[in-house]
């Protein structure tokens, strides 16, 4: 058994190009650019972090190219505890697809998800969005709001480390979306008889 | 659109019914170069869930094809939605109204075409070998029911059922008995039943009318004709599923039948393939009897090899047309047909009666992820024999209705069954076309069609290897590339 006291699903949304795996790669390995083909076959990336001395585990999804022509799978949206929504600071059709991105969420994830809006490349020197108006954004919208450099790891490390604190808080306070109150976990190699009110993933 | 789709693919895959989801995954994860592309906006063509709101408008869209690809024959039929419930009520009622109903619309998840997994059958053994099992999760169908002698009656499915059912009398306990340890051990000779029923087996065995009932109907899901190694088949299928996930041996996806085909495109697309939902797709190119590409809005698209739902396939490749139908009905209803303090998810497997075909009935409540708080989903399912109002008549009257639980809202429909026509007759050799969803409770079918569709078109090849976990993913430096991950996952592979 892995040596953590929470797992927490991320997952990440925005157009494609705003810096969605750069973001994850940046975090998880500290790399940059993480480099195309090494995607391939990466599903999901994990890091565990220390939160008041409690180690959590972080599941951070990423879309596997999908949102590229609007077709991300709705099961990506479920379970999840957190949603980042990224946009490019230096493109402003990033930004002005928010809306879209935003009735999807509300369409298939949770409505307790913690929700964030990160405006990425804030190393680029052409920018569009100024920051008060992607502030004024997820204000409106109820969101947390952060802007980012995935290249010079700028706040990376805090946006991260932000969800993980709160999602803990959530957890403490129950909170939060609770997927897995009576879930049961089957992998093929140990088969597990659960009880019959029981929801089983397997492994 | 801002993005242009890529103009080259090893293989182009239009619809994302189970079956064309399957191979994509398959054809994605040995490296092929992958488009899979649907006209639709949703995932799953004929295998799809959709929300209240949604099924509504589905059975309003008038047949009408534009100059897009596809046909007619395969479309869903005899759409009739009703609602049983004023369409508002006063604000203090607790009654539901239509308006109330459709405020809860997106917590519901309505399947087109339900299905359950036999908890060791190749379906989820795929599940767990591919490891896309990781996309989805599960909840044990909690009992199983019957009708019988005018009422529904729990079938006991496991050694602790038999004793536990009150219903059957201890020599029935101990014939019940025999019969699965017999079945189990394989010990049994069949070969003077070659050419008998199932039924006839099960007399000879002297089993009591209960019991042939259970057995037949419900264990074995057989009809009265159903040739006895058939019947036999049938039932080591479920006596082999049990005891693995839960009570009984069926597991059915939260959030719906129509999260599998996602989860296929989820490996699929995790794997390189390129999706695109929405598309419009315009025609084919052929050269003689030659597959060479796609024409998607103003662009032309090659690739060496098509696949497709049929019911996206130009109308001359289809030389039959569906002989027979799955009938359909679903239904929002406010009280389980057989309550009781927890919540169960039920089977109800209902005889053939009366010149009606038997039927699947399968009850969701909210912990399926189907739908709201204090409501259910019911899905009838049947092998058509008038229309899905009539065929499910019988049915709906006993179940339904004053004292017991309300029918809040229904929709009846028909799918054209695609699974016994031969779909290669007309197309050329480089396309093959997908059958839809069939009558088969599960999706162990679709996996061999889908593999055997697969090694067709590429021979020699791996049907979904093991996908790595991201743990075993190690990228060394900054440009780890293509070949380096692949290896990585081959050699985690065998250290297992």
């Amino acid at each position: 058994m892995d040596d953590y006291k929470f797992l927490f699903k991320v997952v990440l949304v925005g157009n494609a190009g705003v810096g969605k795996t750069c973001l994850v790669r940046r975090f998880t390995q500290g790399l940059f650019p993480p480099g195309q083909g090494a995607t391939i076959g990466v599903d999901f990336m994990i890091k565990t972090v220390d939160v008041d001395n409690e180690k959590v585990k972080l599941q951070i999804w990423d879309t596997a190219g999908q949102e590229r022509f609007r077709s991300i799978t709705q099961s990506y949206y479920r379970s999840a505890h957190a949603l980042i929504l990224v946009y490019d600071i230096s493109c402003q059709p990033t930004f002005d697809c928010l809306p879209d991105w935003l009735r999807e969420i509300e369409e298939y994830a949770s409505s307790k998800v913690l929700r964030v809006l990160v405006g990425n490349k804030i190393d680029r020197e052409d920018r569009e969005i100024p920051t008060h108006v992607g502030e004024e954004f997820a204000e409106r919208h109820n969101m947390y709001f952060l802007e980012t450099s995935a290249k010079e790891a700028e706040n990376v490390e805090r946006l991260f480390m932000q969800i993980a604190e709160d999602l803990m808080k959530q957890a403490r306070s129950r909170d939060l979306p609770r997927y897995d109150a009576s879930t049961t976990n089957i992998n093929g190699r140990t088969s597990t008889v659960s009880d019959s009110n029981c929801c089983s993933r397997f492994q | 659109m801002d993005y242009e789709l890529p103009t080259e693919f090893d293989i182009i895959i239009i619809g994302t019914g189970v079956i064309e989801s399957i191979i994509s995954a398959a054809a994605s994860r040995i490296g092929k170069r992958v488009l899979h592309i649907d006209s639709n906006n949703y995932y799953g063509g004929l295998w799809a869930s959709f929300n209240l709101d949604a099924i509504q408008k589905l059975a309003t869209v008038e047949e009408t094809l534009n100059e897009g690809l596809g046909n007619t024959f395969f479309n869903v039929k005899n759409f009739e939605i009703e609602w049983h419930i004023p369409s508002e009520t006063p604000p203090e009622s607790t009654e539901w109204s239509r308006q109330s109903l459709l405020k809860e619309s997106r917590r519901f998840n309505l399947d087109l075409a339900p299905k359950l997994q036999f908890a060791r059958g190749d379906f989820v053994e795929l599940l767990i070998s591919s490891n896309i099992a990781r996309y989805s999760e599960y909840r044990s169908v909690s009992r199983v029911l019957t009708w019988l002698n005018g009422q529904l009656e729990t079938v006991p499915c496991s050694r602790s059922d038999v004793f536990a059912n009150n219903k059957v009398t201890v020599i029935e306990k101990r014939m019940l008995m025999k019969l699965f340890l017999a079945l189990d051990s394989g010990e049994e000779d069949y070969h003077n039943y070659e050419n008998k029923t199932f039924r006839a087996f099960l007399t000879d065995k002297k089993l009591t009318p209960n019991l042939i009932h259970y057995v037949l109907y419900a264990i074995a899901m057989c009809t009265d004709d159903t040739p006895c190694l058939q019947g036999i088949k049938n039932t080591k299928r479920f006596l082999d599923s049990l005891g693995r996930f839960g009570k009984t041996p069926f597991l059915f996806s939260m959030y719906g039948s129509g999260e599998i085909t996602q989860a296929f495109c989820r490996l699929s697309a995790v794997f390189g393939g390129i999706y695109a939902l929405n598309q419009p797709l315009k025609g084919l190119i052929l050269n003689g009897d030659n597959f060479e590409g796609i024409t998607c809005g103003t662009q032309e698209i090659k690739a060496g090899v098509l696949v497709m739902g049929a019911e996206k396939a130009p109308p001359h490749f289809i030389k039959q047309h569906p002989k027979s139908s799955i009938a359909r009905a679903i239904l929002i209803t406010d009280k389980s047909i057989m309550e009781s303090e927890k919540e169960h998810l039920t089977l109800l497997l209902y005889p053939p009666e009366g010149g009606k075909n038997s039927c699947v009935v399968l009850e969701l409540g909210c912990l399926t992820g189907t739908c709201p708080k204090d409501l259910f989903v019911v899905h009838l399912i049947s092998r058509q024999v008038e229309g899905p109002q009539n065929d499910f008549k019988h049915i709906i009257g006993n179940l339904f209705g004053p004292e017991k639980a309300n029918i809040l809202w229904s929709c009846y429909f028909s799918i054209p069954d695609s699974n016994d026509l031969d779909l290669t007759v007309e197309t050329p050799k480089n396309v093959t076309l997908c059958p839809g969803p069939d009558l088969d409770l599960d999706y162990d079918d679709a996996v061999r069609k889908a593999k055997a569709m697969f090694t067709d078109i590429f021979p020699d090849c791996e049907f979904l290897p093991r996908a790595p976990d991201p743990e075993e993913i190690i990228i060394e430096g900054e440009t780890s590339d293509q070949d380096n991950v692949e290896l990585k996952a081959e050699s985690a592979k065998t250290e297992e």
